[in-house]
């Protein structure tokens, strides 16, 4: 109990809010981290996985690439890509390029994953009847597909904005700043109290995005898929209701 | 605590199997087994008799093989039977090891050595800090010898091009040029005493105020980020074989704010009035005298990137040593 107390005390301390190793400071890094690997793993992944889901081809070889990129550890991406990175650029080679690899790799199987696998779960009567209405293949993607496995998409951004946000924190291994600063640097200096509120914040970022995608979700998704449409009762044409001082 | 004991009890029992396996054989099984902790009150060998065997240990990393493998190496050459029982595991394992008498010789960091026993006792000060330990074991029945001029602990270090760009030479030197560099530092050091106390108050470099990057010190990656530019100054530790493979500078703690990790073998008593204490203690203390940090290192890059054989790499540097 000692040590949650000091735990918020560390987080209600001011000092702890402002300067380049406060609060707003490292979560502007990890949100910036997080949100630059999503966006190319979202760019990388969606299209090639509209690609094999629309057309079913090359579905083994990338699903299975994907699920091989899973298995890796993202510490090991970061430790393997350091000496790499560090030769190439030695401004941004030791921090930002090595955390950005292995986010990137972390977030790209999810939504690769997910957008073959919404997009094949389409009924495919639904295709052939777009087909059949004249769509070319494009629009039968964008327009029908696409928002039946909108769904299913988005849940692979979701996993994987989740996943990054908690790892994103393995950065301060090489240096980088963001919310993990605070769980080395805590381990580092013994100081449980800073590791503990460095857990309490990345566990609620985490959930703040988990919540986020999730209404994001709500909003997005075409109302013809999981909500019940509302059936009002059909009226007879003739049956305008008058107006009450028409009444005899 | 669970762990710890299960490593030592693990680390004793094959020390005790492997003073049984090969005490057989030898003649003098009898005197390198007697009873630990006994009074020194055995009578000096005679001249004529070959000495007993003495059992050599070491911490578990190949610094400390190698220091108790060189030492193993000259007694051997000069007639003492050696039985080896190198990389016992950590100080938890070998310091309880060497107490109790399951090995008589241990090389030890004369300022960790001390820390074990005492915490605020170490120093930047070698002499102090051997003399102290001397105290501290005295009572244990273990005597300490000669220290290598070779230190072993965390230090500043530059790439060449930035030490003959500024004239860095030692830790003072950066104090004018601090601004000037980026720094490689531990994620505890704004905490730690020995890293940004110490630059405050011997150097009067404030790390706050400095661009900072907060990498693990002695690691793999400090070492790459200093090769490739991406800071220019970095702690390390002082043997570190980066240094010799790199060409890095290490700069020269002349305010003496790290503690002194001078290397000294230790020895039990009881072992050292079996022998001729006198010719024992100067073999290992004209070794010890020739082992300086930029050798030590040089070693290291031969056991911990070329994976020489730490048997072969301590035979070649004696043979190379030797007059």
């Amino acid at each position: 109990m000692d040590l949650l107390a000091a735990t918020f005390a560390w987080l209600a301390d001011p000092a702890h809010w402002q300067g380049p190793d406060g609060i707003p400071t490292r979560l502007e890094e990890h949100l910036a981290i997080c949100a630059v690997s999503l966006l190319v793993a979202a760019a990388l992944a969606l299209p090639i996985g509209a690609f094999i889901g629309h057309t079913g081809r090359g579905a083994l070889v990338a699903v299975n690439a994907a699920n091989v990129g899973r298995a890796i550890p993202s510490y090991a991406v970061l430790v393997m890509v350091l000496p790499i990175s560090l030769r190439l650029n030695p401004e941004y080679g030791l921090d930002i390029i090595p955390t950005f690899t292995a986010m990137t790799l972390l977030a790209i199987p999810p939504i690769l994953v997910n957008t073959y696998a919404g997009l094949r779960e389409v009924d495919p009567d639904l295709v052939e009847a777009a087909r059949g209405m004249g769509m070319r293949e494009r629009q039968v993607l964008l327009r029908v597909e696409a928002p039946i496995a909108l769904p299913v998409i988005l849940g692979g951004l979701r996993t994987a904005a989740v996943q990054v946000v908690a790892t994103a924190t393995l950065g301060a291994i090489v240096a980088y700043g963001g919310l993990g600063r605070y769980l080395i640097d805590g381990i580092a200096r013994q100081e449980d109290d800073r590791l503990l509120a460095g857990v309490i914040l990345v566990a609620g970022l985490a959930l703040v995005t988990e919540a986020g995608f999730a209404i994001a979700a709500r909003l997005l998704a075409s109302p013809g898929l999981e909500r019940t449409v509302e059936v009002r009762p059909y009226r007879e044409l003739g049956e305008v209701p008058r107006p009450p001082d028409l009444a005899p | 605590m669970r762990l710890n004991r299960a490593l030592a009890l693990g680390a004793s029992l094959l020390v005790l199997l492997g003073a049984c396996a090969t005490g057989g054989g030898s003649t003098q099984s009898p005197a390198a087994s007697t009873a630990p902790s006994t009074a020194p009150s055995a009578a000096p060998a005679t001249p004529s008799a070959p000495p007993p065997a003495i059992r050599i240990g070491s911490d578990g990393f190949y610094e400390s093989k190698l220091m108790g493998e060189i030492y193993a190496q000259v007694l051997e050459a000069n007639g003492y039977t050696v039985e080896r029982n190198l990389g016992l595991g950590p100080r938890k394992v070998s310091a309880p090891a060497l107490e109790s008498g399951q090995i008589d010789l241990k090389p030890e960091y004369i300022g960790s050595g001390l820390g074990y026993y005492d915490k605020t006792k170490p120093t930047g000060d070698p002499a102090a800090n051997a003399a102290e330990l001397a105290t501290i074991l005295a009572a244990k029945g273990i005597s300490v010898l000669g220290f290598t001029p070779a230190q072993d602990t965390n230090a500043f270090v530059v790439r060449k091009e930035t030490a003959d760009q500024y004239g860095l030479k030692t830790m003072s030197d950066l104090t004018a040029v601090a601004d000037k560099l980026t720094w490689g530092l531990p994620p505890e050091c704004a905490t730690n005493p020995l890293c940004a106390g110490a630059l405050k108050d011997a150097y009067g470099i404030d790390v706050a105020a400095q661009k900072v990057k907060a990498l693990a010190a002695c690691d793999a990656p400090i070492a790459e980020a200093l090769q490739n530019k991406a800071v220019d100054v970095a702690e390390l530790c002082s043997t570190q074989p980066a240094i010799a493979q790199f060409g890095f500078v290490l700069l020269e703690d002349d305010k003496r704010t790290q503690p002194a990790e001078n290397i000294a073998p230790l020895v039990r008593d009881d072992y050292l009035a079996k022998v001729d204490k006198a010719a024992f203690s100067k073999l290992l203390d004209d070794v010890s005298a020739k082992m300086t940090t930029a050798e030590l290192t040089r070693l290291g890059v031969e056991v911990a990137v070329d994976n020489k054989d730490i048997k072969d790499v301590a035979t070649a540097w004696l043979k190379a040593t030797s007059p």
